[in-house]
């Protein structure tokens, strides 16, 4: 699983995510974000406009446009939460690109 | 749905907000951050800015009245919780945008009469058309209105003025940080909730589609107000501010170099901008979204 207070919550299974690679770890580090409480700032970062890429373990909030990051990488079918903004996602993939979409 | 809710809480607003991102701020800026000279010797720039915060100040009153009125409204007490902290969120923007009037020179006692003065008419039935469904504890369109319409439009409003200002004035930049942080919660309660809740009043859609249609006609009836014969004063304020040139993208915000764009290039990206946002997030709730008839500035 991943680490404590990760927003990554609840884990796809490789049938949903369409791949048995196992996940691929990363190690956080603060990225200047200050809208959640201390212990959870590592795993968020501002969007950088246009031009930012997005690594393998981050996906953009639709709702706050914040970039939510966790400790592995990211893959379809996962669940993760986006604190700034309280909200809910699952990742999709489209376009071969990895997004997150809103569950209410 | 309970975890959903329990997000709501003071404690988190308290280490996010006060103990986050507004520690050490006075007012939304660092300490000691000023207007910059230009803003409070040049009459034309100085007016510009006193016009231009003068709508903020009406529109985040409008989102105090909302937001405070909606608590008695609010089905669970999760709801009421996150609006009591979006009250407060709001009556800060009250205060810091009303503090710049008075950093740029208004005494406390020309205060509504400067509002009454600069105030754009049309942001003002903006206003009454949302809080006609507070002062009725309609809560679904009420916060579809404050934290989808009016926050959406506040959202990208502030985001262009923070590109604007990120050369031009750091402590302006600064307070907009602050605001737009605010507005990402606020957002995200405007569709999370009322996402949940729409499933369950189908039945309210039409109307409520009709409440957007008609504050999405007023904003953008604010927005050709704000930007019509504005040339003079933009080309006074780029001589003053030394900009007018491009600032190789520092002030770039979605496609538009706003250092060197026509007043009619800034209106069109500032509505192309909201009204897409617009269109998206009432999409994902299930509304659909009602384009209004053009309307055309006084």
């Amino acid at each position: 699983m991943a680490t404590v207070n990760d927003p990554l919550q609840k884990e796809s299974t490789d049938e949903q995510a369409g791949q048995e690679k196992p996940h691929q770890r990363y190690v956080l580090e603060e990225t200047g974000f200050n809208e959640v409480p201390k212990k959870y700032r590592k795993f968020y970062r501002r969007f950088g406009g246009e031009g930012d890429s997005l690594a393998p373990n981050e996906v953009q909030c639709p709702v706050c446009m914040v970039i939510v990051r966790s400790s592995r990488n990211l893959r379809q079918g996962d669940r993760v939460y986006c604190m700034p903004c309280f909200s809910r996602l699952v990742v999709v993939m489209v376009n071969d690109r990895l997004e997150a979409h809103p569950v209410y | 749905m309970s975890n959903f809710l329990s997000a709501y809480s003071i404690q988190t607003w308290l280490e996010s907000c006060p103990q986050g991102y507004l520690m050490d701020t006075e007012y939304g800026h660092a300490p000691g951050e000023e207007e910059p000279d230009a803003f409070l010797d040049n009459d034309v720039l100085r007016e510009d800015a006193i016009r231009t915060t003068t709508q903020l100040v009406l529109g985040e009153r409008c989102a105090l009245a909302a937001s405070s009125g909606l608590i008695n409204c609010a089905p669970d007490y999760a709801s009421k919780h996150f609006l009591a902290t979006q009250t407060l969120d709001e009556a800060r923007h009250v205060e810091i945008f009303t503090q710049r009037l008075y950093d740029l020179g208004i005494k406390d006692d020309d205060l509504e009469s400067t509002l009454q003065q600069y105030g754009n008419p049309n942001l003002v039935k903006f206003a009454e058309v949302l809080l006609e469904k507070v002062d009725k504890g309609d809560f679904v369109a009420g916060v579809v209105g404050q934290n989808i319409v009016l926050e959406g439009m506040a959202f990208s409003v502030f985001e262009m003025l923070q590109a604007i200002s990120q050369t031009s004035n750091t402590k302006l930049a600064h307070i907009l940080s602050g605001t737009i942080a605010d507005e990402r919660r606020h957002v995200g309660f405007g569709e999370n909730r009322i996402g949940a809740l729409i499933t369950q009043y189908p039945n309210r859609k039409p109307e409520i589609e009709q409440m957007q249609k008609d504050m999405t006609y007023h904003m953008l009836a604010t927005f050709a107000d704000s930007f019509s014969d504005r040339a003079e004063t933009l080309e006074e304020s780029r001589r003053i501010l030394g900009s007018g040139e491009s600032d190789g993208g520092a002030a770039v915000w979605h496609g538009a170099d706003l250092s060197v764009a026509e007043p009619e290039e800034m209106e069109k990206v500032l509505a192309d901008t909201v009204l897409k946002e617009f269109k998206v997030r009432l999409g994902r709730i299930g509304l659909e979204y009602q384009s209004p008839p053009k309307p055309k500035a006084a």
